[in-house]
């Protein structure tokens, strides 16, 4: 049952991660691939927090928001000056930069020792999240709610402008929009929300080391958003990491033998993959294509 | 005005333009293949700044602002060979070119739940408004406002992607080859947006047009653009019955 627990608590996660990536990758065509740096930055920061200040949950929450969108003010800052391919290089520098002050600032960071005994989430300054219930039940309303914010900000009129702005910037440009303020908006949000999942998972796990946001930490999150499909409907999000975390789990119990299991199960993934692909390229809810 | 081009080389593609539009008029800019017109249009919507001149709105110097305030200043735009966008429906098409932007910020749209359902009934009244107006009582895109602007033709596209600048309080509007690849038959309806947009609107009009009985028809005054300067102004007859434009423009 624990086990079926933790990877419900891990799914919240990654909802919360795959969801805050589609408004970026989804909503303004601005395909990124440093959203595990702000998971991580979230939960380097939530952890300064949990273990310096006794802070109810949501104050810590809205700091490590504010303080990870502010550090995405850098990648906005790349986005006006680098445009498609360029911006995806930008994005990938932006991830390792991140991944080596993490890995490198050992007074601050402990580095590759990493930094154990990080204290539970206090609700409200008093109740601390105990055992593995606990901490499902709580990311599980945590995913809900972010979810629903989600999905009310890209059905409002700024959802719709950043679904004008990916298929023509130029277009809304000339219908008088600031398209660059909406796209800074855009980045704020989604890194501001990889910031909270970065703190729930930091909480959760009481460990944290660089190794747990790396590139292929950003890649995996951009997969499960292919495989839900990118657009203005929550689910597609929801269904990818449904299905990017559910799936090696399933393949454990498909009784491959031991000594190729693990090699093996990152094949029959990657054919997944590249079969959705072919038969469903805008994902499995998706109401748009990657340019 | 003057314009190199990107590689800054030497050939200036326009060189000492001055073109005044006449406020509550249609003006056709005219001239051959790559005489510089669109680029003319990119100039004064502000999405070529590397160019030395000025541009002067309603008495306002827009030659460094960037696209968006010149947009909001009151120039609208019909971009040669775009429409829609495909992936709105086609009543979102109409929203986004409204000048209201309620709930067009994060916070707004989250928490101002009121004040942005009032802002969207009035845009989609006016959005209904218009294509009445346009296309009559009982037209089809009336039922089909939620359906995805793929859906239509490349010149109900265009027709629509006219009738939407009428969201706006636009008061210059560019038109860059309104009716290129549209069927006759929607040509009228073009002549209907375009006295709209000057008659009841008050709006000005400048477009880029091929289709000389449409500036015929339309056009108040025109301009000829050649060799990178604006060879004959003056009213739309005078200049489409000049030798010069008749022999090198229009091949009569």
């Amino acid at each position: 049952m624990e086990y079926l627990l933790h990877i419900g608590i891990m799914l919240c996660i990654y909802i919360i991660l795959v969801l805050s990536t589609n408004l970026t990758v989804g909503m303004a065509n601005l395909l990124t691939m440093c959203q595990a740096a702000f998971y991580g930055i979230g939960a380097y920061i939530g952890t300064y927090f949990l273990m310096q200040y006794n802070l109810p949950f949501i104050v810590i929450a809205l700091m490590v928001m504010l303080a990870t969108g502010l550090t995405s003010l850098l990648i906005s800052f790349a986005s006006v000056k680098l445009k498609g391919d360029y911006f995806i290089l930008g994005t990938l520098g932006f991830q390792m930069i991140v991944y080596t002050i993490l890995y490198n600032w050992i007074s601050v960071t402990r580095g590759p020792y990493g930094i154990p005994g990080i204290p539970s989430i206090k609700l409200f300054g008093v109740w601390s999240l105990n055992g593995i219930y606990a901490y499902f039940f709580f990311a599980l309303v945590l995913a809900v709610v972010v979810a629903m914010i989600f999905s009310r900000l890209q059905h409002s009129p700024y959802g719709r402008m950043l679904k004008a702005i990916r298929t023509d910037e130029l277009s809304a440009k000339a219908l008088g929009r600031n398209t660059i303020h909406l796209k800074t908006w855009a980045f704020f949000i989604s890194a501001a929300f990889a910031g909270v999942a970065g703190l729930l998972y930091a909480s959760y796990v009481s460990y944290i080391d660089p190794t747990n946001f790396t590139l292929d930490e950003s890649i995996f999150i951009i997969t499960a958003l292919f495989i839900g499909g990118i657009g203005s409907r929550v689910w597609g999000p929801i269904v990818g990491a449904a299905v990017a975390v559910i799936l090696p789990e399933l393949l454990r119990f498909v009784g491959l033998p031991d000594a190729v299991a693990a090699n093996l199960r990152q094949v029959i993934y990657g054919l997944v993959l590249i079969a959705l692909m072919f038969v469903r390229p805008q994902g499995l809810l998706g109401d748009a294509k990657l340019k | 005005m003057s314009y190199a081009n990107a590689r800054k080389e030497v050939f200036n593609l326009l060189n000492g333009v001055n073109m005044a539009v006449e406020e509550g008029k249609v003006t056709a800019l005219i001239g051959g293949n790559g005489a510089g017109k669109t680029t003319l249009f990119n100039i004064i919507s502000g999405f070529e700044k590397d160019f030395k001149g000025q541009v002067i709105l309603e008495g306002n110097d827009v030659t460094k602002m960037p696209a968006h305030k010149i947009a909001l200043k009151g120039l609208g735009r019909l971009f040669q060979g775009r429409q829609l966008m495909d992936n709105l429906t086609l009543m979102e098409n109409m929203k986004i070119a409204s000048d209201d932007t309620t709930g067009e910020s994060p916070f707004e749209g989250l928490f101002c739940r009121k004040r942005v359902a009032k802002s969207e009934a009035a845009k989609e009244q006016r959005a209904i408004d218009i294509l009445m107006k346009v296309f009559g009582e009982d037209n089809k895109y009336l039922g089909m406002l939620n359906h995805k602007a793929s859906e239509l033709s490349y010149g109900e596209q265009r027709l629509i992607a006219m009738a939407r600048l009428l969201m706006g309080n636009d008061r210059l509007l560019l038109l860059d080859e309104p009716t290129s690849g549209v069927n006759p038959r929607y040509i009228d309806t073009f002549r209907t947006i375009v006295r709209d947009m000057v008659e009841k609107e008050g709006q000005t009009v400048l477009l880029i047009e091929h289709n000389m009985s449409f500036v015929r028809s339309m056009a108040d005054h025109c301009h000829y653009l050649a060799d990178g300067r604006i060879i004959k102004s003056g009213p739309t007859q005078f200049v489409l019955d000049d030798p010069v434009i008749r022999k090198d423009y229009l091949g009569l």
